[in-house]
Parts: structure tokens; C-alpha cells; sequence
């Protein structure tokens, strides 16, 4: 302690002093002689008050007239840990202010999360801006955005940091560096700078040190953020039949051992409980006690985040079914077994579930939990199959028609509306197989293999259903071989070859698989999961209206390539219309951000030169008004209580 | 409304508005008596005078013995006679004798003064020796020996003017005892002896020694010198009051104890009018703010 501090403390004891003057001055009587005292006897003071604080108003304000005397004396000493910028010969300053708004920010830092101490950091820097400086935000959460594009006006800034609120995602660090980079490269300010105001746990802790050869100045400030910290998550929770499945994961060093899970109703009563056993990954069932549908899972006994030891409880998700309606009888392979296209499915190890069917049904529940129908030369189909046709495409499905013969002579009545509006043909061609360099998205590079199928006849689309579609891989002579086309919010692939090796060898070419991956992960992408990561964009291609309500409100979406998105930004359950249609999804954790170990920060990021931490507070300008209005105030109070006293005198 | 205080005893006597003594003393004394004074005394001599209860020191010749025999009560014969009275003045100088109250035109001992040169100055009128003794006092206070004459008025005047109030007589037993052996030595027998004090800080006993001095033949006048704040306690609201003497400091709500004071005061009071009305004294009760000339006039009339 400093003779400073004692003195500071020793004035601040003076605020006892108006109390002591009270004590002090409490009434006696005046001493007066009087001969025979002794005959007199002695009595308590009839008015005991007069032994109390006289008043109590008066003495509160004179307590408060020392102490602001004594933080008066002390303000020039008063430092606080507050952001201020530095200035190179006072030239203005270009800053990009990286706010974290991952997960792991919202650990507690102090009293307050790190969130709220970041963005406290962003209000001090703009309060040490001035006039001529350019301000930028950029969020560090994935994927990194820009909250406020770079402006001179500082209120506009203030506003957009107001506006910030706290999210799970994951961390980009670099990504916001980029970006933060990219926003001050083109300011006039000679003076740039980019602050970073993070806690530094992206889960990568033994990545080069942040801004390491930035060409622009990094400042990595608020140092007391990067305390690592231990974490456990709820990751997902399961409910299959009478019990719960829930998967918890922990951050390095942490453990869930002897931590209770507990499963809960909607009204909160428990339905379920058990122990955790030890390990930074552990899963465990939790049995439940009644028929009640369970509505959420929780982590109990207290970590660094709250938020992630809360799960709300899906009916377990099978992996997803593809529909296949194939003739065994023609598509089988010479040696027996299923055929081709089945077993190339298979082959893919694509991790659904195949399901042969004899024919595309008319029902449109029968196709409730497929991803994807894949017909092959399929006869046409009927009013009821168009209909549920129609309604998968809508929904969201994909469909995979491979045209052939019979696709070609399709019964009166049978047609491929709505993927087709006309007929199509099989006919012999000239064409020997696939232009490679038609080829387009993801069937560039296996599309050479395409070029001699050695395919006699094909399938031959009107002209107009051409004009409709888009093709991927074309013949030679230009007509579409596989082409794609949107419908709903669904997509419906064709393919002018049967999937016959009788037919052609494209199904012996490695195209073919490429070709069945590419559309099985369109199918994948469609049906989106029903859980996914936080910050992980959801997309809705198709859509037209899409609003969600998320655990913190609504959440709006965005376009991105004529696609709606939306990025959910914190756990919990979304209910999402979608053109009308309600669905609801989940956002849980992202297990990079239960990593809270902080990267190294480089060297030249300490600040040196472009800011400090703790910067002096020269409040003595108010502190002395506030003083002279207590003064003034104790006076008038004293007078007002002198003429009180006269008046009962009188 | 609380009598305000004079603030702390001075040295000197507050007269106030009985100076001077000598001037003051003198309307007493005539104001008093002119005459009146006839020197009688009862006691040895050839006219009886009626008889009275007997007290330890009487002579016990004058003892009646058919009144014993018949009543079975010790009583004494008394006789009157024509002769020189001295008078001894005994003035009580003690610090509580320095106050004086707000209503009061001056000190007790200033008052107790002015009685006093009035009784000596009617006595020396008539030819009978005076003598003064204080109980107390301060440096400057001088007994004056018993004599005659105008000068004697004088130095008797200039001893009172003289004197200051000082002494405790609560802590300091041995201040009544040597005024006692002086006043034994003074006053023969016949004398009259007039004690002008407060009687306030005296000694436990004090009465029954001091009325013991009736005996002999010894005629003793106590005058009681009360301030009027010391009579009716006219304080209000909380006091805190401090003795002259004793060093007894008492804070009190003066409303609620009035009563109880003024009973303290009365049951004082009448202890020693008790002890000196048995010895066949005379107790006088003055109050520094009355007319000195009464108390003078109810002296006299207690002698005769």
C-alpha cells in the first residue's frame, strides 16, 4: 500500500467524523452551580431522543460532503481499467473493433460475461475516439459478419454496439481478422488498427499466434479474457421409446464425472435421471419414469457456460432412406443379387438406409421419411403417383429418374408430369457418349469417363422439356444426357440412360457413382437434419417466405445465391415456417467451442503504441459540483432546521 | 424559564444591591428595633422566668424537683435578669454562601452579612460586646474579637466587607470544629450566638453540635440564609447542576425532581429547627431576596 492509499483511506475515516459530531453534540444541559446539589437527586433525561442522531438527513449529508471531499483529494490518483486509444502525433485513426460473440464469450469474466466486458471494451474505445476517426465492427463468431461497415460516425457506431447481443457459434478468428483487414485497408486514415477484443478460444490453441505478420496493426486487448476455463456441454438428447440418449462432451481437462443428467417434461418434472460416468466424451440413457413426452435434458451442477447444459429432446433420428424402384428382373447383374444401382448405393457407403420398392407409390405418407426416390426406367406414372410426385418435389424431396425404354413407352395415362410436360423418346444414336467439357458442378472431373458409354440408343427429350432443364453432362451432339431441374423446393434429376448395363456402360464408368454421391448429397442438403451445429446455415432452396423464432427471438433470414438462408446463432429449437409450413430444428452445440484453452495472441499485439488499459479518470470537475451542491444542500438544511427550532421556541 | 446563573463564585461577596454594607446595615438596625433590645436573659438570676424541659449541660440547680417527683420529667427552673448580653455573630463563609441566584439582589453571604452588621450594630447600640467568627471563609476572612463601641461596628463591617466565600465544609469536618472551639471560647455564658448560614454542606451531625451551644445559658439564633432558587427550584427541562461543595454533580430533569427537592430541602430545614428548637434556641428561615429588616426583627424577638 502507498502513502497515497493510506492517506486516501485515512480521509475516507473522516466520513465518521459528522457522526461523531452528532454523538458529540447531543444535548446536555449546561453545568450551572447550585449549592445543595446533593439534596437534588438525579434522573434520566426525559427527552431521550436528544441522545440519538439529532438528524439524520443533515448527518447523511455530511458524511456524503467528506467522503466526495475525500474523492475529491483522491481523483487524481484514480485510475480505472478502461480501452483508450492512442494517437500517433494526433492523426485521426481507422479501427476495426473484432468483437467476439462466440460461445465461449459468454463465460463469466468477473461479474459481468466476457461477452458484456468485450463489448464494454468496444464502448470505451469509441468513447476515446474523435471527430475524423473511422470505426468498423466485425463479429467473430462463424461465420465472421460485419455488424457496421466503416463510418465516421460514431453515433452510428455506439448504435451498431448496442445492437450486438451474445450468440454460441463458433469462433473464425482469422476469418474476422480478414475481414477486419479488408474493411480498413481502403480508409484514407494512414493510422489503422485493428482491435481485437476476444477471448481467444476458437479451439484451435496451438495455432500460429493471432496476427502474426498482419500488415495491418493488431491490438489484442482486455488480456483478462483469456483465462482458460473448463466446460461441459449437453450435446444431443435422444429419445428413443422409454428412455433418453444423451451425448455429453467435455473441454480439455474437464470432466462430467459424477454430474446428473436429468430429463424433463414441459411443466418441469423430472421424468429421468442418471449419473455420469468419467470422460470428456460421454453417453448415457436416461430412463424415464413415465409416458410424459419428455421436452428438454439438463446438465446439472454448475460450469463456465449455462447455456449449453440445456438440450431440448428429438425422437431419435433415424440416418435417412432413399427410395429405389428398380426392375430386378432386367437391372440385375449377370451373376445375380440386387441391381446395379442398388448396389452402387451401397457401395457409397453414403450412410442411408436403401429401400427398394416395387413402384413409385400413390400415397404420399409412404414416402414421409425418404430423402430421395430414384426411378429407374420407369413406365411413367400415374395421376395418384404424379400427385405424390408433385408434393415430394414441393417438399423438398429429389428425385432421380433414369429415362429408358420404358420410360418411352409408357402406358395411356401414364406420363412424367410435372417433371416433364411431354413424352420422351428412345431412339438410336450416333453419339457415343458424354462431351466432358459440358459437364458442370461436381461431375467435372469424373466426366471424362463418360466419353465412350458405348450406348447404341437413349432417351430423347422434347425440345421443350429441354429448354426447361439444366443440363450437367450433355451428349456429344449436345442433347442433355443428365440434366437437373428445380421444382418446389425440391429438384428432380434425369438422366437419359436407363441403368442397365444391357443399355450402356455408364453405370461400369466412375461418373456413375459420382453422379449418385452428387445427388444424394443434394438429397442430404434438402431434407436438412433436424439438428445441426449452431451458426450452421440452414438453407431453403425454393422458398419463398421463411421466418424462425429462435430461443432468443426471431431470427431473420437471408438470400445467398437466390437461397434462402438462415443461420441459427443459439442453441435451442427453432420453429421455422417455411412458405407456410411449420418445421422445427435444433441448434446444438459446437464442440470446438467447449475448447477454451486461449491461442497465443503475437507479440507485437500487446497494444504498444496503439492503446492502453488503464488510462486516468479525471472526474474532479464533478466531483466538485457534487460537492458544492452537498454543501449548499447541508446548509439549507441547517437553516431550515434553526428556524423550525426558533419557531418551537417561540 | 431557568433562572440564569451567575457563572462561577467569585472571590469577593456578590453584594449586588446591599451594598453598602455599612449604610445598609444601619437602615436594617433601625428600621428594625429602636429599643426593643433590653438585654434580658433567662437563666441564673432573682425573677423567675417559668420553667422549661431540661438539657443535657443545664445547670442542675435550677433543676425541679417537685416537677420530677410529680411528672416524673426533668425540668428547669428559669430566672430572668438585667445584664450585658454579647452577641456572637457566627457567619458561615463557606463556598456554598458565595451563590447567588438570579432573583436574588445578592449573594447568601452578602445577605447573611447585612443581618449581621444590622444585629451588631443594635447590639453595640445598646451597650452589649459583639464578636464575629466565620465557619469557612478565604484568606482575607479574620474573626473579630468581642468589644464594645462604635469602632467595634467598624471592624466588624470591615471584617464582612473583607471576607470571601471559600472553604468546603462538606469535605473538611475540621472547618465547623474550630468555629465551634472559637465561638466556646467567645461566648460566656448569657451570650446570644446567631449563626447565619445555608446549613447546606455541613457535616452529618452538624445540628445536634451546633444547637448544643444553647447550653450554658447561651441563647443561639440559627438563621437559615437561603438563595430563592434554593427554596422553590425553579429550574426546567434538563439541568445539570453542580455543589459548591462536596464536588456532587448531579444531572436531572428539574420538573420531575422539584417535588422530590423541595422535600429534601424541607426535611433539612426541619432537621435542625428539631435540633435547635429542643436546645430552646430560635431557627429563622430568610431568603436572600426578602427584606433584611424581618429577619432582623424575628433575630430579635427570638432573643427576648
Amino acid at each position: 500500500m502507498t502513502f497515497l492509499s493510506t492517506l486516501a483511506l485515512a480521509v475516507a475515516v473522516l466520513v465518521v467524523a459528522p457522526y461523531l459530531a452528532h454523538r458529540l453534540r447531543r444535548r446536555r444541559a449546561e453545568e450551572q452551580p447550585f449549592p445543595p446539589a446533593r439534596l437534588v437527586e438525579p434522573s434520566a433525561p426525559k427527552a431521550r431522543r436528544r441522545s440519538r442522531l439529532e438528524d439524520r438527513a443533515l448527518f447523511a449529508t455530511r458524511a456524503a460532503a467528506v467522503l466526495l471531499l475525500a474523492l475529491l483529494g483522491a481523483t487524481p490518483f484514480v485510475r480505472c481499467s478502461r480501452l483508450s486509444l492512442q494517437r500517433s502525433g494526433g492523426a485521426s485513426v481507422a479501427m476495426a473493433i473484432v468483437v467476439d460473440d462466440s460461445m465461449s464469450m459468454r463465460a463469466a469474466s468477473g461479474r459481468t460475461s466476457r461477452f458484456e466486458r468485450a463489448r464494454d471494451g468496444a464502448r470505451e474505445l469509441l468513447a476515446s475516439a474523435r471527430e475524423g476517426d473511422a470505426v468498423a465492427l466485425v463479429l467473430a463468431g462463424v461465420p465472421p459478419r460485419v455488424a457496421l461497415a466503416p463510418t465516421s460516425d460514431l453515433g452510428a457506431a455506439k448504435r451498431a454496439i448496442e445492437t450486438l447481443s451474445e450468440s454460441d457459434r463458433a469462433t473464425d478468428l482469422d476469418g474476422a481478422l480478414a475481414l477486419a483487414r479488408g474493411l480498413v485497408a481502403s480508409l484514407p486514415q494512414i493510422d489503422r488498427r485493428i482491435v481485437v477484443l476476444s477471448d481467444l478460444a476458437d479451439g484451435r490453441p496451438d495455432a500460429p499466434p493471432l496476427g502474426e505478420g498482419s500488415p495491418v496493426p493488431v491490438w489484442v486487448a482486455l488480456p483478462e479474457l483469456r483465462v482458460a476455463v473448463s466446460d461441459c456441454a449437453l450435446m444431443t438428447a435422444d429419445r428413443s421409446g422409454g428412455r433418453v440418449r444423451v451425448q455429453v462432451a467435455c473441454g480439455p481437462g474437464g470432466t462430467a464425472a459424477g454430474r446428473d443428467v436429468v430429463v424433463e417434461d414441459a411443466g418441469g418434472v423430472v421424468l429421468g435421471r442418471t449419473m455420469l460416468a468419467a470422460g470428456a466424451e460421454v453417453q448415457a440413457t436416461v430412463a424415464l419414469s413415465s409416458d410424459a413426452a419428455p421436452v428438454v435434458a439438463r446438465l446439472l451442477g454448475g460450469d463456465a457456460i449455462a447455456a449449453d447444459d440445456v438440450a431440448p429432446v428429438l425422437p431419435e433420428a433415424g440416418r435417412g432412406a432413399l427410395a429405389v424402384v428398380a426392375d430386378a428382373t432386367e437391372e440385375a447383374v449377370a451373376t445375380g443379387g440386387a441391381p446395379i444401382v442398388e448396389q452402387a448405393l451401397s457401395a457409397l457407403k453414403l450412410e442411408v438406409d436403401l429401400r427398394p420398392i416395387p413402384a413409385f407409390p400413390d400415397r404420399v405418407e409412404d414416402l414421409g421419411g425418404d430423402l430421395g426416390v430414384l426411378l429407374d426406367d420407369p413406365p411413367g406414372l400415374t395421376p395418384e403417383q404424379r400427385h405424390v410426385l408433385g408434393t415430394f418435389l414441393e417438399g423438398g424431396g429429389v428425385v432421380l429418374v433414369a429415362l429408358g425404354p420404358h420410360a418411352a413407352a409408357a402406358p395411356l395415362g401414364a406420363s412424367f408430369e410435372p417433371l416433364l410436360d411431354r413424352a420422351t423418346s428412345w431412339g438410336d444414336t450416333s453419339s457415343m457418349g458424354a462431351d466432358p467439357a459440358s459437364a458442370t458442378g461436381e461431375l467435372v472431373e469424373s466426366a471424362r469417363s463418360l466419353a465412350d458409354i458405348g450406348a447404341s440408343r437413349r432417351a430423347t427429350l422434347a425440345p421443350e422439356d429441354v429448354a426447361s432443364v439444366e443440363p450437367i453432362v450433355r451428349w456429344t451432339d449436345g442433347a442433355p444426357l443428365v440434366a437437373r431441374r428445380a421444382m418446389g423446393r425440391g429438384e428432380a434429376w434425369l438422366v437419359t440412360l436407363p441403368f442397365s448395363v444391357e443399355a450402356s456402360d455408364i453405370t461400369l464408368r466412375p461418373a456413375f457413382l459420382a453422379l449418385l454421391d452428387t445427388w444424394v448429397r443434394a438429397a442430404r442438403q434438402r431434407a436438412a437434419p433436424k439438428r445441426s451445429d449452431v451458426g450452421t446455415p440452414w438453407r431453403f432452396p425454393g422458398a419463398h417466405v421463411v421466418d424462425a423464432q429462435g430461443p432468443a427471438g426471431p431470427v431473420a433470414a437471408t438470400q445467398d445465391d437466390a437461397v434462402v438462408k438462415l443461420v441459427p446463432p443459439r442453441i435451442g429449437v427453432y420453429r421455422i415456417g417455411v412458405d407456410g409450413k411449420t418445421e422445427v430444428r435444433i441448434a446444438a452445440p459446437d464442440a470446438r467451442e467447449l475448447d477454451m484453452r486461449p491461442r497465443a495472441a503475437a507479440s507485437s499485439t500487446s497494444g504498444s503504441g496503439m492503446g492502453e488499459q488503464r488510462a486516468r479518470v479525471d472526474a474532479s470537475g464533478e466531483v466538485a459540483l457534487a460537492l458544492l451542491a452537498v454543501v449548499a444542500a447541508e446548509m439549507a438544511m441547517r437553516a431550515w432546521s434553526r428556524r423550525l427550532r426558533n419557531a418551537e421556541a417561540v | 424559564m431557568s433562572p440564569q446563573a451567575t457563572g462561577p463564585i467569585r472571590r469577593a461577596i456578590d453584594w449586588g444591591k446591599l451594598a453598602p454594607l455599612r449604610l445598609r446595615a444601619r437602615q436594617v438596625a433601625e428600621g428594625a428595633y429602636a429599643g426593643m433590645h433590653r438585654s434580658a436573659r433567662r437563666g441564673a438570676g432573682v425573677e423567675f422566668g417559668g420553667y422549661r424541659e431540661y438539657v443535657p449541660g443545664d445547670d442542675l440547680r435550677w433543676l425541679d424537683r417537685r416537677s420530677l417527683l410529680r411528672h416524673e420529667r426533668l425540668i428547669v427552673r428559669q430566672f430572668e435578669t438585667e445584664t450585658d448580653r454579647a452577641l456572637c455573630l457566627v457567619v458561615d463563609a463557606s463556598a456554598s454562601m458565595g451563590f447567588r441566584g438570579s432573583r436574588a439582589p445578592g449573594a447568601k453571604l452578602a445577605y447573611a452579612s447585612v443581618v449581621g452588621a444590622a444585629l451588631a450594630r443594635i447590639a453595640l447600640g445598646s451597650g452589649d460586646p459583639v464578636s464575629l467568627t466565620f465557619l469557612g471563609g478565604g484568606a482575607h476572612t479574620n474573626s473579630v474579637p468581642r468589644s464594645v463601641g462604635h469602632e467595634q461596628f467598624e471592624r466588624i463591617v470591615a471584617a464582612l466587607e473583607a471576607a470571601e466565600p471559600g472553604g468546603d465544609a462538606h469535605l473538611d469536618t475540621g472547618m465547623l470544629e474550630k468555629g465551634l472551639q472559637t465561638l466556646s471560647r467567645a461566648a460566656r455564658r448569657g451570650a446570644i450566638v446567631v449563626l447565619l448560614s445555608d446549613l447546606i454542606d455541613l457535616p452529618p451531625g452538624s445540628a445536634e453540635r451546633v444547637a448544643a451551644i444553647a447550653s450554658q445559658g447561651r441563647v443561639l439564633v440559627v438563621v437559615q440564609t437561603l438563595d430563592p432558587d434554593e427554596i422553590d427550584f425553579p429550574f426546567t427541562g434538563n439541568v445539570r447542576l453542580r455543589g459548591l461543595e462536596g464536588g456532587a454533580v448531579v444531572e436531572t430533569d428539574a420538573d420531575t425532581a422539584r417535588e422530590r427537592y423541595v422535600a429534601a430541602m424541607q426535611d433539612l430545614t426541619r432537621t435542625w429547627r428539631e435540633a435547635v428548637v429542643r436546645r430552646t434556641g430560635r431557627f429563622v428561615q430568610a431568603s436572600s431576596d426578602g427584606d433584611p429588616v424581618d429577619v432582623v426583627r424575628a433575630v430579635v424577638e427570638g432573643i427576648r
